[in-house]
């Protein structure tokens, strides 16, 4: 154990987690995170608060995890590198640990000039995989300058992984990087490319990471084809299969469809082996998270045991 | 590196002029053939010869998530994602295994130095094309100067 925060002890447990994941609000006001964590609350264990998604202003990630926690959910803050060189990163840090944020997600982030500051300037002095190492040595009371730390703030540590883009022996040398680094789990892009994912999948398997890193696949629930093909056409990185398409334009209602599409990935999901939770992006679509978990059988959420005394008085490890 | 190479280093740093020659041979050469962007702590041959500080978000432990399926950056649709170019090459050159080595963050401080008088000094990793991968303890040392 050694965050010992509900996601880490559910996953450790060996219960299939399932995560959700909501954008702070562009405004000056929490109670936007507060709605949407009736969401969420009870039907996710924890849930991303994504960092300038898409480059784009919106609050911080780390005030609105600390409202999330105050919504009643557990947030894995996301942090990106492009707004911040290491040292704000650092100092950024410890103050979410202090707050109680427990997750952290470490990305590279969308580039600056896909958003609505397309004049700024990216700062990328860390990339994402030497961000996790960061957060391993602050775990294990070291700054990355080398000194010392105390106390040490103690992060469940993440990483992203992208199943869909090429070349597939790059991204698992990449994947085994992060896991070197220190990260304990892995989020992945959402699954619209079946034959891909299951590509990806058994090439995890075969390096043996799946039994090093807890693999949390990502799905979203769509309302139309047209958001599909956006997906397909602008978002870089995505593949959509036509099989998909198809089932979307062929649909009497669409939203029915795409939510049913969606359940059907998270069952066959759960039927993978090395998938060990799913991550829900309902990107402006907070609201039918209930009833996908619902309809995916995977309610009521387990409860996560108490932690012994032994494990939280051991010293916080990194790998 | 070795005791004469550390030598050459420190003569050659405290000749501000001989050091410019220095950066000013090695910047012809590498931003010719490789696109240098002058970080002064080369991988290049970790990295097939392909700069990956070419790259927009200077990624030097891998390629992004947005890298499209056509092997082009994200960015600029129009260019080719460094990444998929590093990782042809290495292919092509039986290279893969070193794409496997962390690469620890840039010092900002050896930025605009010349990466070659790095090297001999001992402040980064030594460009070894015969050797395999290995982790080699660098001792502290102060950064170059810059004039
Ligand atoms: S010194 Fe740095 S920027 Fe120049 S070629 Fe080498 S890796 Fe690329
Ligand atoms: S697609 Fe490749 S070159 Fe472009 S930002 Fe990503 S890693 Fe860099």
């Amino acid at each position: 154990m050694v965050s010992g925060s509900r996601l880490e002890r559910l996953l450790r447990q060996g219960e299939f987690v399932v995560c959700g994941e909501m954008s702070p609000p562009q405004g000056a006001d929490k109670a936007p995170i507060l709605k949407k964590c009736e969401y969420f609350r009870g039907y996710v264990d924890a849930v991303n608060l994504t960092d300038n998604q898409t480059a784009i202003v919106r609050m911080s990630s780390i005030m609105s995890s600390v409202f999330a926690i105050e919504g009643g959910c557990e947030p894995i803050m996301q942090m990106t590198c492009r707004d911040r060189n290491r040292l704000a990163q650092q100092s950024d840090l410890l103050g979410a640990y202090a707050a109680g944020i427990r997750n952290v997600l470490c990305l590279t982030g969308d580039y600056q000039t896909f958003g609505n500051q397309g004049d700024a300037k990216g700062v990328f002095d860390l990339d994402s995989v030497q961000l996790i190492h960061t957060v391993a040595d602050m775990n294990s009371g070291r700054l990355l300058s080398g000194d010392e730390l105390k106390p040490p703030p103690a992060f469940f540590i993440g990483g992203a992984a992208n199943p869909f883009a090429e070349p597939l022996e790059m991204r698992i040398i990449r994947l085994e990087k992060k896991v070197a680094a220190g990260a304990h789990f892995i989020q992945t892009q959402p699954v619209f490319d079946w034959p891909k994912f299951e590509k990806w999948m058994s090439a995890v398997r075969d390096a043996g990471l799946d039994q090093r890193v807890f693999i949390i696949v990502g799905v979203m629930p769509v309302r139309s084809v047209k958001a599909l093909l956006y997906m397909r056409d602008e978002v870089p990185g995505m593949s959509i299969s036509e099989e998909c398409i198809k089932r979307m334009e062929s649909a009497q209602d669409p939203k029915e469809e795409g939510v049913k599409m969606c359940v059907e990935t998270m069952q066959r999901l759960r039927e993978t082996p090395g998938v060990r939770g799913i991550h829900i992006m309902p990107v402006m679509w907070e609201s039918i998270t209930p009833r996908l978990v619902e309809e995916a059988g995977l309610l009521p959420r387990p409860e996560p045991l108490p932690v012994e005394e032994e494990t939280t008085a051991e010293p916080a490890e990194t790998s | 590196m070795s005791k004469l190479t550390e030598a050459i280093a420190e003569f050659t740093e405290r000749h501000p002029t001989l050091y410019r020659c220095v950066l000013f041979g090695e910047n012809v050469f590498k931003k010719a053939i490789f696109g240098c962007q002058d970080c002064g702590q080369c991988v290049l041959s970790y990295n097939a010869f392909v700069c990956c500080m070419r790259c927009p978000k200077q990624m030097r432990n891998g390629p992004c998530g947005g890298t499209r399926p056509n092997g082009r950056c994200e960015v600029y649709p129009n260019r080719p994602c460094i990444w998929w170019l590093i990782y042809k090459r290495a292919k092509w050159m039986g290279r893969v295994a070193k794409l496997k080595k962390y690469h620890v963050p840039v010092d900002r401080r050896l930025e605009h130095t010349s990466a070659w008088m790095n090297m001999f000094a001992g402040r980064i990793l030594p460009l070894d094309l015969s050797k395999e991968l290995r982790e080699i303890e660098l001792p502290k040392k102060d950064p170059p100067p810059k004039w």
